[in-house]
């Protein structure tokens, strides 16, 4: 990799970290994520201040506080939609998105689906814990129907589970992954590729939660890596996710199709910002 | 370079040793500022002694490498036979309740994969230069094995129940 010349200075991970300390619960596999994203930066040698993190609310969206580039912690499901705007503006700057299910996949899920159709060069990592943990343990879209440990959902949802990599598929996502934040160097290597990839990537990472779904910490003896290299067929990218169990990890569905990006580069005189607005 | 080769050359041995004492070291750290942020001090200084003595070993390789070059590897190409360096542990085996003893257990089982990690390369590598500075290596860790087990032997023994909390984090609605 050209980035990783040993002549050069390179960049570590401490250099995207910041001071402040985490308050995730000890043992939260948040923590292995925020080790991924900031030894990814470090391999792809990124300028701080092209990088841009932005998130929403829950645990996992306390990452940009920790991390030392640009950052944005905004509103609960709306770090997509924030994404998508910062690219637009900027597209020269590096757009990382990242987020929890809650976050993501319920009030947050409408974003996310456009943002797939849309195709915009932003990578979106959802760390997964199939759980509100912020808010101490309820049920979230993709928990598991029979989940009765939440006071809400004392029967369990009763629901099928939301299946984020089949969403993504078909809503148009072009970069579709999964990882394990208890392997994080593996994250790492996938998330070198989501970002280098053009066009919207998505990023699941299975991340337990401790404290709320103890039972997650068997989800080490659960995965295991795709045994196939990733498809750029999307019914292929189907079947193969519906014939797995959501343990998977690795690229899943890798395919080329055109960037959307503004059509001007957001200068303009005001004859043209009145014939193009219609003001 | 492969991450295979690179266990066969001396630059690449010396680039795993070296990521293999600073991953520890950034883990205990990292385990330390934990602890410290849910107010468990004792368990939090414990994890900061042994990032200090992972950043004294790492400076100790540094300094043996100096004559080198070392290639820049991967995060995920390690030859490590899983994804994290031996002597990182997982995050998961961490409470914010743990005990020092279960700290030392815990620091006691990364110090024997990072024992086990230069064994293996001790009798696999195909450069004999390689295999006698792992064999050292795996015998400089097997003193570190040695010196936590007596170290673990003066710590108080965990107590049953441990883990209660009489205020625990998960509040009822």
């Amino acid at each position: 990799m050209a980035e990783l010349n040993a002549q050069q200075a390179q960049p570590v991970a401490r250099d995207y970290k910041s001071e402040v300390k985490p308050v995730w619960c000890p043992g939260c596999g948040h923590f292995g994520v925020l080790n991924a994203i900031t030894k990814t930066l470090a391999a792809l040698a990124l300028p701080r201040e092209q990088v841009a993190l932005i998130s929403g609310i829950g645990c996992s969206s306390r990452v940009p506080a920790y991390t030392d580039v640009y950052g944005f912690h905004g509103v609960h499901g709306r770090a997509v939609a924030m994404g998508v705007g910062l690219k637009a503006a900027r597209p020269d700057l590096t757009v990382l998105v990242a987020g929890g299910d809650g976050d993501g996949f319920s009030i947050g899920a409408n974003h996310f689906l456009h943002a797939c159709r849309r195709n915009i060069d932003i990578t979106y990592l959802v760390m997964d814990n199939e759980v509100y943990g912020m808010t101490k343990g309820q049920a979230s879209p993709t928990t598991a129907p029979d989940w009765m440990h939440g006071s809400m959902t004392p029967s369990g949802t009763r629901m099928r589970a939301f299946q984020p990599a089949a969403i993504a598929l078909a809503a148009g996502a072009t970069f579709i992954a999964r990882g394990f934040s208890g392997q994080p160097n593996d994250v790492v290597r996938l998330l070198v590729a989501a970002i280098r990839h053009r066009g919207f990537s998505f990023l699941q990472v299975l991340s337990p939660c401790p404290t709320y779904c103890p039972e997650q910490r068997d989800w080490k003896l659960a995965v295991r890596a795709f045994d196939e290299e990733p498809t750029d067929d999307a019914a292929e990218a189907a079947r193969r996710i519906q014939r797995d169990d959501g343990m998977s990890t690795g690229m899943l569905y890798v395919a080329d199709r055109p960037v959307w990006a503004p059509e001007h580069d957001g200068a303009g005189d005001l004859a043209t910002i009145e014939s193009e607005c219609l003001i | 370079m492969s991450a295979r080769a690179d266990l066969d050359s001396l630059p690449g041995f010396l680039a795993h040793a070296r990521a293999l004492e600073e991953e520890a070291c950034a883990r205990y750290l990292e385990l330390a500022d934990a602890m410290a942020v849910h107010h468990n001090d004792e368990v939090a200084a414990l994890f900061r002694e042994l990032a200090s003595l992972s950043r004294q070993h790492a400076q100790e390789i540094l300094a043996m490498a100096s004559q080198h070059t070392l290639p820049a590897i991967e995060p995920w190409a390690f030859a490590w036979g899983g994804d994290e360096g031996p002597e990182t542990g997982s995050p998961q085996d961490l409470h914010y309740l743990m005990t020092p003893a279960q700290a030392l257990e815990l620091a006691l089982g990364n110090e024997q994969r990072g024992q086990a990690f230069y064994a293996r390369v001790g009798r696999e590598s195909a450069s004999p230069q390689v295999r006698e500075l792992a064999q050292e290596f795996a015998e400089e860790e097997a003193g570190h094995v040695a010196a936590l087990e007596r170290w673990l032997a003066r710590a108080a023994e965990t107590p049953a129940g441990w883990a209660d909390d009489p205020d625990p984090p998960q509040m009822p609605d």
